[in-house]
């Protein structure tokens, strides 16, 4: 019932994102995504195969029906899937994983959450700046982007965390 | 066990590798300016690759362009000391003296040479089997680098010019005085000019050339730059030379011999 939850929430978040690929476009220092946190917060045991392709799909969708160029979301978001595992032994240690346990704010520490969160949006950014860009802008401009995206991508991840938590607990 | 955990690992990595390069491949199609980063980025990173290995067959090269550019630098060599004896030859048959000329020119490699002794010596990869001959000198193009003093088969062993028992008459300028000029004993390339009479005019920088008076070696061959002079025993110049022969370098080089040599020693005896 939970997983059916959870992949339930997945889906609207992905709505909601394309949504804010779409309309959310007030300035271009800052792109906000949601979908490195998505990724973060799969159930451990889905097999990482399996995420590998989910971030591409889900890349590749918000891509194909947003404004965007088909292929970067994708580009950035398989990287996250493939560390994914990476981050949540460095943030969380080896337990997390090898229980296969689900980590959220409540019994981790938000702290811990945020350095994930931190972590996978910086990598996702970076990808999908420096290809977005592809050596027309500044660095200054790319590090500003991407400094502006990366805090406002974390605190809305927080927040669709925190909505995948309680979805899932119904 | 290892190789049980690798498998899956070198997998994961291939299929993140394949959707990373579908992901390109897409972005490829559909974005013209990432097609241009792209494909300038490809194009760059080829550049390297070939560049790198462009440069590592220039330099397994080097050796075969060295010896090359060794055979034409005798030739050249021989050519212009052949020039340098013909204006010599026009020159001094409008004043009906006797011309000095006709050298015999072989290219030989320096096989083995010291540096670091004040009596140094050099050995060449030819003998007299290559037509090496006692008394000849050896030459580069930028002077003099010693003189033979025996010779085998297939060896000829020479005095260096960092010796300091050879002197070699030289020339200061184009019409200067001429005098014994003799290694330092210290430095790499430096020499003295001894016997320069104090009446003769001189300007440092000059350049000091080979006279032809010693009979081994061509004359006019640059030898280096004179700098400051002391005058000694209130009679003479003795001038500082700093040479252009490289000693540290020196590899190919040519051996001259005067074919009139033993005609003139004759009057001398």
């Amino acid at each position: 019932m939970k997983r059916n939850a959870f992949w339930k929430a997945y889906v609207l978040l992905l709505i909601a994102q394309l949504i804010i690929s779409n309309y959310f476009r007030f300035t271009p220092y800052v792109m906000l995504s949601i979908l490195p946190v998505m990724i973060l917060s799969v159930p451990i045991r889905v097999n990482r195969f399996a995420l590998l392709l989910l971030a591409f799909a889900s890349g590749l969708l918000v891509d194909w029906l947003s404004e965007g160029l088909l292929g970067l979301n994708a580009l950035a978001l398989v990287p996250v899937a493939y560390a994914r595992d990476s981050v949540l032994r460095v943030v969380f240690g080896n337990e997390l994983i090898a229980r296969k346990e689900d980590f959220s704010v409540n019994s981790n520490g938000i702290a811990s959450v945020t350095m994930a969160i931190v972590m996978v949006q910086a990598l996702f950014l970076i990808i999908y700046i420096w290809v977005d860009s592809a050596g027309s802008r500044t660095f200054l401009f790319n590090l500003v982007r991407f400094l502006a995206s990366l805090v406002a991508g974390v605190l809305v991840s927080l927040l669709t965390l925190n909505a995948l938590a309680s979805e899932t607990r119904r | 066990m290892k190789r049980q955990l690798l498998l899956p690992r070198l997998i994961l990595l291939a299929v993140f590798l394949l959707l990373e390069a579908a992901s390109l491949y897409l972005l490829n199609r559909n974005a013209e300016l990432q097609r241009t980063w792209m494909a300038q980025g490809a194009h760059g990173f080829m550049e390297k690759v070939w560049g790198v290995s462009q440069s590592f067959r220039y330099y397994s090269s080097l050796a075969e362009t060295n010896r090359q550019l060794a055979q034409e630098n005798f030739l050249l060599q021989e050519q212009l000391l052949h020039f340098q004896a013909q204006l010599r030859d026009q020159y001094t048959e409008k004043q009906k003296v006797d011309s000095l000329s006709g050298y015999g020119l072989i290219p030989a490699e320096v096989i083995k040479i010291s540096r670091n002794k004040q009596h140094n010596y050099l050995i060449l990869n030819r003998g007299y089997q290559d037509g090496i001959q006692e008394k000849s000198g050896i030459i580069t193009r930028n002077g003099v680098v010693g003189i033979i003093d025996a010779v085998s088969e297939h060896r000829a062993f020479a005095f260096s010019f960092q010796n300091s028992d050879i002197s070699i008459s030289a020339r200061l300028g184009n019409e200067g005085s001429s005098g014994l000029l003799v290694w330092d004993g210290i430095h790499d390339n430096g020499a003295i000019l001894k016997e320069i009479p104090l009446q003769n005019r001189y300007q440092p920088g000059d350049t000091v050339f080979t006279s032809g008076h010693s009979l081994l070696f061509p004359p006019d061959i640059p030898l280096g730059v004179a700098g400051k002079a002391k005058v000694v025993n209130g009679a003479t110049h003795e001038i500082a030379v700093t040479l252009f022969q490289d000693f540290s370098s020196v590899r190919f080089v040519t051996v001259v011999h005067n074919r009139d040599l033993e005609e003139i020693e004759g009057f001398e005896l």
